[in-house]
């Protein structure tokens, strides 16, 4: 008796559970507002537990990935030290303090971001499960003035954007990476506005839709956000050179495979740029 | 110990538990797979607790979850809730486990409830889950939680200690 009590309250409980999730899920699925509120609080109210568990287990979690990708590492190591001797010949050519200090703030500068304001995030972590690799998250949100769709960027040019509604002091990046992820380019002294489209972690870009059959492109070629009206990517972000052209005979189109400028592997500061397409349009 | 008192470990373990994955676990990846902890919570509680604990601890920390993964509000706990069930009405109705078996079983529940989270999350409209690279993170992951399973049992027993005259 105590038995068939007990497998009834735990079926009811069972029920109870889904159904609250199914409707959950189903609320999400219409952006219904006061759940992504209620979100976004929980997640703050988490947050100070979780950047004080990082600071602790960032040591350890910077070992893991020295151990585990020496090889990365090792190949990482060799392009910073190629790196490292351009600069040194660098250094003696500009030997005077000013101009090593200028071309420091050069480097810390993005140049095309020009005078759109924008706010520096520091990644929180790269991602938390195993189908998210995608995406990052930052400890930058609303109250800095971040909105859904910003583009974010690194030196190296435009790495995602701000995902869905972001809390008050965090938001989520989807990387350009993303399979769903599209944009609006145009190649370096061409005028055809084309679609770029993510390939998949590690796997370049792919222009697929927009260029017609007889523009010229070239490998190497520079690929920048074309910054069309109402495009959610102010012009001249850098996304990538061209390293392959196919052609669409049946479509007349060009097939162009684009590797990223931006390294999006090891991410610790990205900048959010401030962009809202309707503003800048009025 | 009263329920109150077993209700309070068991959230305070539950919360430790998230912070632990989002801050250290997420981070230690074997070919790129982290070790799937939340899910391993489920699974565990409903090996130790039955089926009804099963079913809140995983809908709890599938909530938990949900809130920092990209995909929707409520997949996490509702696949998690399913979980934390089956496992333990399987370990109430078949098993009455050696703690072998429960290791064992934690690991084979991982890799199920991936496939099970991939194949509804694509039914949902989530892109990106039921790929190339799924078995991959089912063997890592379920070898991942192979290990987690011996001290999340051994904290799950922590968390509900068989009380006086309880079945379970």
């Amino acid at each position: 008796m105590a038995t068939g009590t007990r497998t009834g309250r735990s079926r009811f409980t069972l029920i109870f559970l889904l159904l609250t999730s199914a409707t959950l899920l189903t609320l999400d699925a219409r952006d219904f507002e006061p759940l992504q509120r209620t979100e976004e609080t929980l997640s703050d109210l988490i947050s100070p537990l979780r950047s004080g568990a990082d600071r602790v287990f960032e040591p350890v979690g910077d070992a893991w990935a020295g151990v585990t990708g020496y090889d990365e590492l090792e190949s990482e190591n060799e392009v910073l030290r190629q790196e490292l001797q351009k600069l040194e010949g660098q250094q003696i050519l500009d030997s005077d303090a000013v101009i090593r200090l200028e071309s420091l703030l050069d480097v810390l500068g993005l140049p095309y971001v020009q005078d759109i304001p924008n706010v520096v995030g520091e990644v929180l972590t790269a991602n938390v499960g195993n189908f998210d690799r995608y995406s990052v998250q930052i400890n930058r949100g609303a109250e800095d003035g971040i909105r859904n769709g910003m583009p974010v960027v690194t030196r190296g040019g435009l790495i995602g954007r701000i995902d869905g509604d972001p809390g008050l002091g965090h938001s989520r990046v989807t990387l350009l990476t993303d399979p769903g992820f599209e944009v609006g380019v145009l190649v370096v002294g061409t005028e055809d506005v084309a679609l770029a489209s993510g390939g998949g972690q590690g796997e370049p870009l792919m222009v697929t839709k927009g260029l017609e059959i007889d523009t010229e492109v070239d490998i190497g070629d520079e690929v920048v956000t074309s910054g069309v009206d109402r495009s959610r990517y102010p012009p001249g972000i850098p996304i990538g050179t061209v390293t392959d052209i196919d052609f669409d005979e049946a479509r007349l189109l060009q097939l162009l495979t684009v590797a990223p400028s931006a390294n999006t592997d090891s991410l610790s500061f990205v900048t959010v740029l401030l962009y809202d397409p309707l503003e800048e349009g009025s | 110990m009263t329920l109150a008192g077993a209700y309070v470990r068991s959230g305070l373990f539950l919360l430790t538990a998230l912070v632990f994955h989002l801050a250290l676990f997420s981070d230690l990846r074997v070919l790129g797979v982290a070790p799937e902890v939340p899910l391993a919570i489920a699974v565990t509680a409903g090996l130790v607790g039955g089926p009804e604990r099963g079913a809140i601890a995983g809908f709890a920390i599938g909530l938990g979850i949900d809130l920092y993964l990209p995909t929707l509000f409520g997949l996490s706990a509702l696949i998690y809730t399913v979980w934390g069930y089956a496992v333990g009405l399987l370990e109430e109705r078949i098993f009455r486990s050696a703690w072998w078996i429960n290791v064992l079983v934690t690991a084979a529940a991982t890799a199920g409830g991936l496939l099970v989270y991939a194949v509804l999350g694509e039914l949902l409209g989530e892109a990106n889950l039921y790929t190339d690279r799924l078995y991959t993170v089912m063997g890592v992951a379920a070898a991942y939680n192979l290990v987690l399973s011996l001290p999340l049992l051994g904290l799950w027993h922590w968390s509900w200690p068989r009380m006086l005259g309880e079945e379970r």
